[in-house]
């Protein structure tokens, strides 16, 4: 279940990008979820561990992929306890927090409303008011309430 | 600090160009544009110069600023456009907009975040879009876009209620318009209130009146609410001293002039934002005459039927269902 915090968390993540560049273990980076998610977000073909092909910019090492993509991989990986900020995520990396959220378990920081308008099928608890919202609808309605950013 | 700015920075692979003209712009949208990549390009040319091998062509010096030590930085920078990365915290404390407030630079932030403490205008919200291949085909070529752009809020419509941010003279002005035609007219009383007078309408016909140059950090919630109840239309005009100026009753062609490039007009540091501005000159203009301008209340010689007419005519794509 995908569980959203909006607001200055214990133990978040600010700068998802900057920690994965320091923590960010080989093995994920060929897992066939970031394949996809990388493919999808990013338009990359991921090469090898080292080594991502993308349509602009060439050949670049997996530090060069996209901020967005990180912040998915280590909402997919990460195993520290720690809770990533998704306003690292566009609205295009929405359709991916909520996959992961139906996986198992995960917690979010926001710091803005994402718009999860895209997301067929959405549920998430918002933590700060511990509703359960069921659709996008219910899940701005309150965000709006929340006054935490 | 004054003016439009034209900004290129390009190494081989890839080429930005941005148009900056006010103090405060923001740049957000999909991951995966090119952001992160644009701050670094600048970063390395203001650390390294020439010899980064990247190439920055701007009328003034482009910079970036970020760390724990920005506030002890910033005082010292004039006359630069500083860019600032999303990782930067700060950008969204009351510290750093005052330092914005007291400085003559120009800022160009990447965040998602709203940061209510920063006056931006809904015109300088932008995403970066690659429009193609540059010239020999190998470097990729990326320009902003406006994300709300203005014929996303301006279809001609007849509102049955019309809910104004204001709650002085731009909401009296409207209040007596709405009079005339038997439309509910509301003051949200501020920004930060339209979403909550927005949510307790039903599926009226809504038309939002609200200061275009300082709503910024409101666009990302009021948009998506916007779109939940798509009878809400919004006109973001820069202010409602703006329309006055607009509609051609004042100053004639010296004002008109201003409106048509008020980038050159408007000193950042003495203007936050750019409906401050509008408000001294719309009250300097009128001083002595019988349209002295007050923002506290409407002089009531702005809603003489002629005048009156006037200021409705700027708002061209709303029918107020009202005739002279």
């Amino acid at each position: 279940m995908l569980k959203i915090v909006f607001g200055d968390v214990e133990n978040a993540v600010y700068h998802p990008p900057t920690y994965f560049d320091n923590r960010y273990e080989d093995e994920w980076i060929t897992a066939p979820l970031s394949v996809k998610m990388i493919k999808d977000i990013d338009k990359s073909d991921v090469i090898g561990t080292h080594l991502i092909q993308s349509p602009v910019l060439g050949p670049i090492s997996t530090k060069e992929i996209s901020g967005g993509v990180k912040t998915l991989i280590l909402m997919a990986f990460d195993r520290s306890g720690r809770i990533f900020n998704a306003s690292s995520c566009g609205d295009n990396c929405a359709k991916w927090i909520a996959e992961l959220g139906r996986m198992e378990d995960l917690t979010i920081n926001l710091h803005h409303v994402m718009d999860f308008s895209s997301v067929p099928i959405f549920e998430a608890v918002m933590l700060n008011t511990g509703v359960t919202v069921h659709n996008y609808e219910e899940y701005l309605q309150e965000a709006l309430k929340i006054k935490e950013r | 600090m004054k003016g439009k700015y034209h900004i290129v920075v390009q190494n081989n692979k890839l080429r930005y160009e941005l148009d900056i003209r006010r103090n405060i712009t923001i740049i957000r949208g999909d991951s995966a544009t090119g952001k992160t990549k644009l701050i670094n390009l600048l970063e390395q040319a203001s650390t390294l110069g020439e010899s980064s091998g990247v190439e920055v062509f701007c009328q003034r010096p482009c910079r970036t600023l970020s760390g724990n030590d920005w506030n002890l930085i910033l005082p010292n920078i004039h006359k630069h456009i500083i860019f600032l990365d999303e990782e930067n915290k700060f950008v969204k404390s009351q510290e750093f907009a005052a330092k914005v407030q007291a400085s003559d630079n120009y800022f160009v932030i990447i965040t998602r975040e709203d940061l209510p403490n920063l006056p931006y205008s809904v015109d300088e919200i932008y995403g970066i879009h690659t429009s193609g291949k540059y010239h020999n085909l190998k470097k990729t070529y990326n320009e902003l876009y406006r994300i709300y752009s203005t014929e996303s809020f301006s279809p001609k419509i007849r509102p049955e209620s019309v809910v104004v941010e204001d709650s002085n003279s731009g909401y009296e002005f409207f209040s007596e318009i709405c009079e005339k035609n038997g439309t509910a007219c509301i003051s949200a009383g501020g920004k930060s209130k339209l979403k909550t007078e927005i949510n307790k309408l039903g599926k009226e016909s809504v038309l939002v009146v609200a200061d275009g140059a300082a709503i910024g950090s409101e666009m990302n919630e009021l948009y998506q609410l916007m779109r939940s109840k798509p009878a809400v239309k919004c006109y973001l005009p820069e202010s409602f001293e703006w329309i006055i100026l607009k509609s051609g009753i004042i100053g004639g062609r010296i004002v008109q002039d201003i409106l048509n490039h008020p980038e050159d007009f408007i000193e950042s540091q003495d203007y936050l934002s750019w409906e401050r501005f509008f408000t001294t000159l719309l009250t300097e203009l009128t001083q002595n005459s019988y349209l002295k301008y007050h923002k506290n209340k409407l002089n009531k010689a702005y809603l003489h039927e002629k005048t009156k007419q006037s200021i409705i005519k700027v708002m061209e794509y709303i029918n107020w269902n009202e005739q002279a």
